[in-house]
């Protein structure tokens, strides 16, 4: 047989080293500025774009997608090439995977903090871009599938099968999620609404955890660690049965995100079960990769590479034991909406994912350059650092988690709230959000140890960007004892499986979109409807379309749980009925500012025109920051038909024409009886067609239909009929 | 709660489609041998040219590693 | 760099556990002196076994070789003696053959090979190349070689023990580099196997092998074992089960799920339509679990119903059925959701359950085979005088003298006498065949007269040794009626359960139809066989094990059960109770000439009879030229003709038998009053004298015998004069029976006798010298040979003692007689369980799939049980004893992957 002679591509490898680099300084920065908000509220200079509530989705997907995502692609396309011995299925796609995914970072930068959002988390960037992820991902996929086909080596290690799972389940979540119907260029509305909506986005939320940051990244622990430790993996088989246990249950952990709200009882214990189930599969990776070090002390004690292995896995055991832990309902009720959320998804960001990252780095830039590391003595400084950060991350956000926690539940002996005013609770936490940053910084400092010392052995050594090798062709045959005439016949067949494979993929995703859109004008909603429900006002739609914007969502919940801590300080807790006209559903999942589902009529609307211009005003000692934009800027009512026609389009009941005519009149008329409130609250300058005045209208509606029921209903007259209306049809 | 249908069957798609992979492996002798395979990774192939290490020392590429000292 | 040293010492360590004799003989650096040199030692991986161990470190740091002193090859790491060592561009190497096999992979550019391990290489030496592997392309071979062939390329897979380290993995698996038409080389570490493909246009089988060889990989060809059906081990049943293992947890998974609301109570926002599709997708899922996963069960079934047996699988076939069909009607009717969740998760269960169940099976057989070796050692001729070595290091080439009964202990080729040999246990033809010199003679033959040499031409298989022992020639004639406990059992239990199930059925019909069903198929799952039908093999093989390690052979697990039956124990004497070494023999009569002495000595050494092989010791070695004619009859004496002399010893009526003796007062003497047994020696028909060989007990037998008088009926046959019939009444005790002047027919008809007086009460065990009481071995209900250190095979005995074991005879019974109660207890336990549960199920309290999952909580308890009890037991039993054979840890090494080859190669002892 004659050797082939092939290259491995190390550009590429490069590339996605130099952008996880860089988009990680990026991110963590970000993530240190909004933490840094969180106790020094000016800090978004006053900047609408600068705030909070938009620079925290830029923070998640910075993290997630450009660093994490960019980290995933080094690894996968420098291990891949070489598992399979050969080089990557085509350069045009793995060029394409990297300009396009760089391209669609670049636009989240830019549109999120315009607050172009879907306030979907994890899944904020709107419908455009969605498109762009999903043509990179096939990309992505097919380059995957196409290596794995001409590879020369006939086994697939059991990293190649993480990182199929990671892209198949990937691109099947982010279609099933993204749906949605476009109303203009950057505004889209979720085809699902309220529970069905949070649902989905759960399910996909949970499985963006683990099929984004778990399962590549374990693959990737499952060639770098062998490697760096210079050993095999401990036990080869307990990583293939963890693995096939992961895929198959993991998909079904995700309602416990939505424990306690409006969703069917058995649904989340459902999650709740399977959440607990994960902790087997989760921790045989975890305790495999420690083992394949027992034995390997010593060099771990020089090698910072394997100490920064070492923790990732520890991490990564304490997150997935913590978060079955956090899936039990008992548990759950406490920490939910709390700042242990935080902790625990930070434990994992940074300790799992990061330290990873960083472990790789290390141990491929001088690989890529044919060098040593420039210094062994920095990167053992960074180590120490960023384990210092972590630590000075972790521990007050746990701390702060359990306090809030607590707090919110705490009674007095005559049974009132120990604290009704939740502004109080919030400021026990401001030194531990202190120690966070502190802890953020150090770990940023890390970062910037690891980048310089990256460049200078890049400068020390000469880059190789294209590796000669030879193999001999893969003879595809079975060895099995059992049969080799068989296996030899069988030759063709196995040839053709992976084909197969990837039709079989492709096939699958598409059931996975198709099958998701059908059924939903099929099968008749059994979401038990209040009649008071009604849809919103044309003003409130577009004062929640602001909301979005502005991100409330991130430190505001839309879900009063059936405690009594809770119905004392909300009110009525929240009904599943209630949110059958929310595209998208706004639940929230952190609390850094009370709850406002049953904010409506709370306040009188003067309140929330001064708390809006300076939080300070009317809650001394408020995080929040100043939204005193809303207050000049004029409310565009123009995009206002399309949104109405979209949300038709997905079953909100307006009737037909609405949208042009009825709606702006309608609109304008609730607009000047807001504008009226104000005045009586003495607020004269109040311009009534100022963002501010949709944003007060909105917040005015919130949680007060089923009040509705029982008072005779407040909402203008023609909606109440256009609804009846829309119900008929 | 038709997401429900939608979730049931996308994940049973997903599983089926994974259940496959399962077997194709299993059928060709992926998982014959679950102790050779662990060893492959760490082989680097012998770059060309270069009459890899004569005297027993592996070429630069190879022997890059962190400094221990 | 003191990481890197250390663990490049273990790597080495592992060279020397692991590489086969030879090899072993060339790396000679000892385990312990290499662990001294490393503070952290590795400790072995999880499947690999530790041998998998990297030090690139070490080679890449230090010039390898150099450093550490004494200087070692650079290959293979072998001591370099300051004079022989070769050397070359600065690095040491043992031999010519090591500098080759370097010169050859640096220049094809594999010089990475001394990178992953330290001296990773194998000792090539000169002889390397030398052995021809041209019959490789002899087309005949090629075909059973082969695994594929086309005009275009072949693949063959080949064993290659030598396979250590990961230095090896790469080194096969780069091939290609090394030799032009080479293609894919895929190592199998676990089974030490190397499949190669390769365009037979271009490279020949046999040019592969030589450069194997000559890389110190020689390939080991198992032409014959291919034609035994092979004793690779064959994994397709793994691959069946693991199949039907995944699709049975795939259906459970997603089947639980969907039933997992009802049980969590489906609410308003759920309406009836989720009932309904959820009950439909369960069906479905259920399918493929319920045809495929459950296959072997209805194949099981059907085979009951064809053969009109009653097996434990008949209930569960029942069982799943009767769940699926009752599943199908709620769902159609819409009465409910069906069973399916438990009809998957109790499928799954059982898959598993019986996954665990293989597993330790084949552990049980796998463990039989290299820990039921018995220390079988034979003649090697050296340049001057005979020596005895264990066959496992025997290597081909090796010179050896098969005596007379004596077994061919691997293929070999006849030099010298005739050979006349009975094949009976390989072939069952129990007809001898003569055979001339230079004829070839198949392992497992067993040679019939007198003494023959033979030169071994294939290395030794002992497991292949240890499965004749098993074989169909041998069996008792009372075998047949003789049951094992676990058939009487299982057959009963399978009654009951199944009459069980029924009237719990009906009774529940007449009270409430869904119940019954529950109750039903309930009863017929709960009912756990796999306890039942793991205990006694688990005891009974953990003891095996014990017994093995200390000097005690069991043909198989079962005769446990038989030594716990025993109460009758005959005793052959001489050899058996009476040692042939420490006792002293005196010559009586005219002094013998040097000539004369060593042709007796020469005659003795053709026979293993005890008595013989004491002169043998006795007398001074002094060559004397061939033996001819020699015969021998048991109970008889020996004859044979050397130097022109006609020699002629034993007994006095034998030596009559050649013929009238002359001889004078002396012989008349020996003839009437005899005070110790003698072998008398005639020369030319002249009396000579007599040897006179006091019988002395072997150490500890007066220890022994006092234990066992008391609770057994002892019995004595000895083929002697009942000169020391005192002295041994004595010693048995008064009730016991000695009988003298015992023909090995006549023992045999002894005992024939006691087995059928009283109604066959009477189990006996008979103790004797393996080959001249072979009859006797085998009439008795257990056998029991007591091998000499140059033990001799013994086929006939279920037993075989290591004799300076004997002594621990009465252990060894005791020991048994507490296994089997073991056993017993084991099925009290899963009886005890069975009765809990299947009352309760009967009651139509407990769901199928709380079975399902009890069932293997079970099989596990009583597995943990049956294992746990029988090792304290040995532990107690054995405590004082140290073990038989050192540095055999009992439990099996690594996983069945990895270890049955090096195994087979005996390399762990």
């Amino acid at each position: 047989m004659n050797l082939e002679t092939f290259r491995y591509d190390n550009r590429i490898v490069r590339a996605f080293a130099m952008a996880t680099v860089i988009w990680g300084l990026v991110g963590f920065s970000a993530g240190l500025l909004i933490a840094c908000q969180l106790f020094w509220p000016d800090l978004n200079f006053n900047l609408q774009f600068t705030t909070f509530g938009r620079l925290r989705p830029l923070h998640t997907n910075a993290v997630i997608f450009a660093f994490v995502g960019n980290g995933m692609f080094m690894g996968i396309y420098y291990s891949l090439q070489r598992l399979c011995k050969a080089r990557m299925f085509s350069d045009f796609l793995s060029w394409l995977n990297f300009w396009g995914w760089q391209a669609i970072i670049v636009s989240a930068a830019v549109t999120l903090p315009l607050g172009l959002t879907s306030s979907k988390e994890y899944a904020e960037l709107e419908w455009p871009i969605d498109i762009g992820i999903a043509v990179v991902w096939v990309a992505f996929t097919v380059n995957l599938v196409g290596t794995i086909l001409k590879r020369r080596e006939q086994h697939l290690y059991v990293a190649i099968w993480f990182y199929l799972a990671t892209a198949i389940t990937v691109a099947m979540l982010h279609i099933g999620n993204s749906l949605a119907v476009p109303a203009g260029w950057f505004k889209s509305y979720s085809i699902y609404a309220g529970v069905q909506d949070a649902l989905m986005q759960w399910w996909y939320g949970h499985n963006a955890v683990a099929f984004f940051l778990t399962t590549p990244y374990l693959g990737l622990m499952y060639y770098f660690l062998p490697k760096a430790a210079e050993r095999p993996v401990f036990s080869y088989r307990l990583s293939i049965i963890h693995f096939w246990g992961l895929i198959f249950i993991y998909i079904w952990a995700g309602p416990h995100h939505l424990l306690y709200t409006a969703l069917p009882d058995w649904a989340q214990s459902l999650g709740m079960v399977f959440s607990v189930m994960l902790v087997a599969p989760s921790w045989g990776g975890m305790l495999n990769g420690l083992l394949t070090l027992r034995g390997a002390w010593d060099k771990v004690r020089q090698d910072p590479m394997l100490k920064f292995m070492v923790v990732a896995l520890t991490a990564y055991g304490m997150a997935t034991l913590e978060g079955p832990m956090l899936a039990v309902k008992s548990v759950n009720s406490l920490s939910h909406y709390t700042d242990w959320t935080i902790a625990h998804v930070h434990t994992g960001a940074l300790g799992w994912n990061g330290f990873l990252t960083f472990s790789v780095l290390y141990w491929l830039i001088p690989r890529l350059y044919s060098t040593r590391l420039w210094s062994v003595k920095l990167a053992h400084w960074h180590f120490w650092v960023a384990l210092l950060g972590m630590v000075f991350y972790v521990v007050p956000m746990y701390w702060s988690g359990i306090t809030q926690g607590l707090m919110w539940k705490q009674f007095t002996h005559e049974g009132f709230m120990q604290y009704p005013n939740f502004l109080e609770t919030v400021l026990q936490l401001i030194p531990m959000y202190r120690l966070r940053a502190l802890g953020g910084s150090l770990y940023i400092v890390g970062a910037c140890l690891m980048a310089y010392n990256l460049w200078k052995t890049a400068r020390s050594g000469k880059f190789v960007p294209e590796q000669e090798v030879q193999a001999a062709p893969r003879v595809a045959h079975v060895p099995t004892p059992t049969g080799p005439s068989r296996a030899w016949h069988g030759h063709r067949w196995l040839e053709a499986k992976p084909v197969l494979f990837t039709a079989l993929a492709f096939v699958a995703i598409l059931i996975g979109g198709l099958v998701e859109v059908i059924p939903m004008y099929l099968i008749k909603d059994n979401v038990p409807t209040i009649t008071s429900v009604k849809p919103y006002t044309p003003l409130e739609v577009l004062g929640r379309d602001l909301y979005i914007r502005e991100g409330c969502v991130g430190c505001h919940s839309q879900m009063v749980r059936p405690f009594r801590s809770e119905t004392e300080r909300y009110g009525e807790y929240s009904k599943a009925g209630e949110f059958i006209y929310d595209h998208p559903f706004l639940w929230g999942s952190k609390r850094t500012g009370p709850d406002l589902h049953r904010i409506g009529g709370k306040y009188p609307d003067a309140w929330h025109y001064n708390h809006m211009d300076d939080p300070r005003l009317t809650s001394p000692g408020s995080i929040m920051p100043r939204y005193s934009w809303l207050l000049t800027q004029k409310l565009d009512t123009n995009a206002l038909p399309a949104r109405l026609a979209a949300l038709r389009k997905i079953g909100v009941p307006y009737p037909p024409g609405f949208e042009n005519g009825t709606a702006q009149k309608e609109l304008q008329a609730q607009a000047a009886k807001i504008v009226a409130n104000l005045k009586l609250g003495s607020v004269t300058n109040a311009p009534s067609d100022g963002e501010i005045i949709a944003l007060i209208a909105y917040l005015q509606r919130l949680g007060t239909d089923i009040k509705a029921a029982a008072a005779p209903t407040p909402g203008p007259k023609t909606v109440s009929v256009s609804a009846a209306a829309g119900t008929r049809n | 709660m038709s997401v429900l249908v939608l979730l049931i069957v996308a994940s049973l798609a997903m599983a089926g489609f994974f259940l496959a992979a399962f077997i194709w492996a299993v059928r060709t002798g992926q998982y014959e041998d679950t102790c050779t395979p662990s060893m492959r990774p760490l082989f680097e192939e012998p770059v060309l040219g270069t009459g890899a290490g004569v005297d027993g020392q592996p070429e630069l590429e190879h022997s890059s590693r962190p400094k221990n000292k | 760099m003191e990481s890197a040293a250390c663990s490049s010492g273990f790597a080495l360590a592992n060279n020397v556990q692991l590489m086969p004799n030879r090899a072993k003989r060339a790396v000679g650096r000892p385990p312990t002196l290499t662990r001294v040199n490393g503070t952290s030692v590795s400790p072995p991986s999880a499947e690999c076994g530790e041998e998998v161990e990297l030090a690139v470190a070490a080679a890449r740091g230090e010039p390898v070789g150099g450093s550490r002193t004494p200087r070692r090859c650079h290959h293979c790491g072998a001591r370099c003696g300051r004079a022989a060592a070769v050397s070359e561009a600065g690095l040491d190497f043992c031999c010519v053959g090591c500098r080759a096999v370097f010169a050859l992979l640096t220049e094809n550019g594999l010089g990475q090979f001394y990178a992953l391990a330290p001296n990773p290489g194998m000792r090539v030496g000169q002889s390397a190349a030398t052995s021809s592997w041209g019959f490789l392309d002899d087309p005949s071979v090629q075909r059973r070689l082969l695994d594929f062939s086309d005009e275009r390329q072949a693949r063959v897979t080949l064993d290659v023990p030598a396979i250590h380290c990961v230095a090896c993995v790469w080194l096969l698996e780069n091939l290609y580099r090394l030799g032009p038409g080479i293609g894919e080389s895929r190592v199998h570490f676990g089974r030490r196997e190397v499949s190669i493909a390769f365009e037979p246009a271009r490279v020949k089988l046999s040019e592969i092998a030589v450069l194997l060889d000559s890389l110190g990989y020689r390939p080991e060809l198992r032409l014959s074992e291919l034609d035994r059906a092979g004793n690779r081990p064959v994994p397709g049943w793994r691959q069946r089960h693991w199949l039907q293992a995944g699709v049975a947890g795939f259906g459970f998974g997603n089947v639980m799920l969907l039933s997992l609301p009802a049980y969590l109570g489906l609410d308003s926002l759920s309406g009836p339509w989720f009932k309904v599709l959820a009950g439909w997708l369960s069906l479905v899922l259920a399918l493929p679990v319920l045809l495929f996963s459950a296959a072997d069960y209805w194949r099981a079934a059907w085979l009951c119903v064809r053969q009109r047996l009653v097996t434990l699988d008949l209930p569960i076939a029942i069982g799943l059925a009767a769940i699926y069909g009752q599943s199908v009607y709620e769902v159609a009717t819409g009465r409910g959701e069906g069973y399916c969740d438990s009809l998957t998760g109790l499928i799954f269960f059982l898959i598993c359950g019986r996954l665990f169940q293989r597993k330790t099976f084949d552990r049980l057989a796998f463990d039989r085979d290299y820990k039921g070796f018995f220390p079988l050692a034979v003649l090697r001729k050296t340049p001057t005088d005979e020596e005895s070595v264990a066959i496992s290091e025997l290597a081909v080439g090796d010179r050896l003298l098969i005596r007379h009964g004596e077994l061919v202990p691997a293929d070999a080729r006849l030099i010298g006498g005739d050979a006349l040999i009975d094949y009976s246990f390989v072939t069952g033809e129990s007809e001898p065949v003569p055979r001339r010199a230079g004829e070839h003679l198949y392992a497992g033959g067993r040679q019939v007269s007198g003494a023959i040499e033979v030169e071994t031409v294939r290395p030794v298989s002992e497991s292949y040794l240890t499965s004749l022992w098993n074989n169909e020639a041998f069996r008792k004639p009372r075998d047949d009626e003789r049951q094992t406990l676990t058939n009487r059992y299982s057959r009963r239990f399978t009654l009951i359960v199944m009459s069980i199930a029924l009237t719990a059925a009906v009774f529940w019909l007449a009270a409430d139809g869904r119940v019954a069903m529950k109750a039903f198929t309930s009863v017929l799952i709960v009912a756990c066989p796999c306890a039942l039908a793991l205990v006694a093999p688990l005891t009974l093989g953990t003891a095996q094990r014990w017994l093995a390690d200390h000097g005690v052979f069991l043909r198989n697990a079962q005769i446990i059960e038989r030594l716990s039956a025993v109460n009758t124990i005959v005793l052959d004497k001489t050899g058996t109770l009476t040692a042939p070494g420490p006792g002293g023999a005196a010559w009586s009569g005219a002094p013998l000439t040097e000539l004369e002495q060593s042709c007796l000595r020469s005659l003795a050494g053709y026979s293993s009879h005890p008595l013989a092989v004491r002169i043998t010791e006795m007398l001074r070695p002094f060559n004397a030229g061939p033996v001819g004619a020699f015969s021998e009859r048991a109970g008889g004496g020996l004859q044979g003709r050397i130097a022109g002399m006609e020699i002629r010893m034993g007994s006095m009526p034998w030596l009559r038998e050649g013929g009238t003796l002359r001889g004078g007062p002396e012989m008349e003497r020996a003839a009437s009053g005899e005070t110790a047994s003698c072998v008398h020696v005639a020369i030319d028909n002249e009396y000579r004298g007599r040897f006179v060989l006091q019988g002395a007990l072997r150490p500890e037998v007066d220890v022994l015998i006092g234990r066992l008088r008391g609770s057994y009926s002892l019995v004595l046959l000895s083929g002697d004069q009942p000169r020391e019939m005192e002295r041994f009444q004595a010693l048995l005790g008064s009730k016991a029976r000695l009988e003298f002047n015992q023909s090995p027919f006549d023992k045999l008809n002894v005992i024939r006798e006691l087995q059928t007086v009283g109604g066959g009460a009477r189990n006996v065990m008979m103790v004797g010298d393996g080959l001249n009481d072979a009859g006797a071995l085998r009439q008795a209900d257990v056998g029991v040979a007591v091998v000499e250190k140059v033990g001799s095979f013994s086929p006939a005995s279920d037993v075989i003692v290591d004799a300076a074991q004997l002594a621990r005879l009465a252990e060894v019974l005791s020991f048994s007689r507490r296994a089997a109660q073991v056993v017993k207890a084991g099925f009290m336990v899963s009886g005890l369980y069975n009765v809990v549960g299947i009352s309760i199920a009967a009651a139509g309290l407990l769901s199928p799939l709380v079975c399902a999952v009890l069932m293997p909580l079970s099989s596990a308890t009583v597995v943990l049980f049956a294992v746990g009890a029988t090792r304290r037991l040995a532990l107690r039993s054995f405590a004082l004893g140290k073990s038989h054979r050192s540095g055999r840890d009992w439990a099996p090494v690594g996983p069945m992957e990895c270890s049955p080859v090096l195994a087979e190669k005996g390399n762990l002892s």
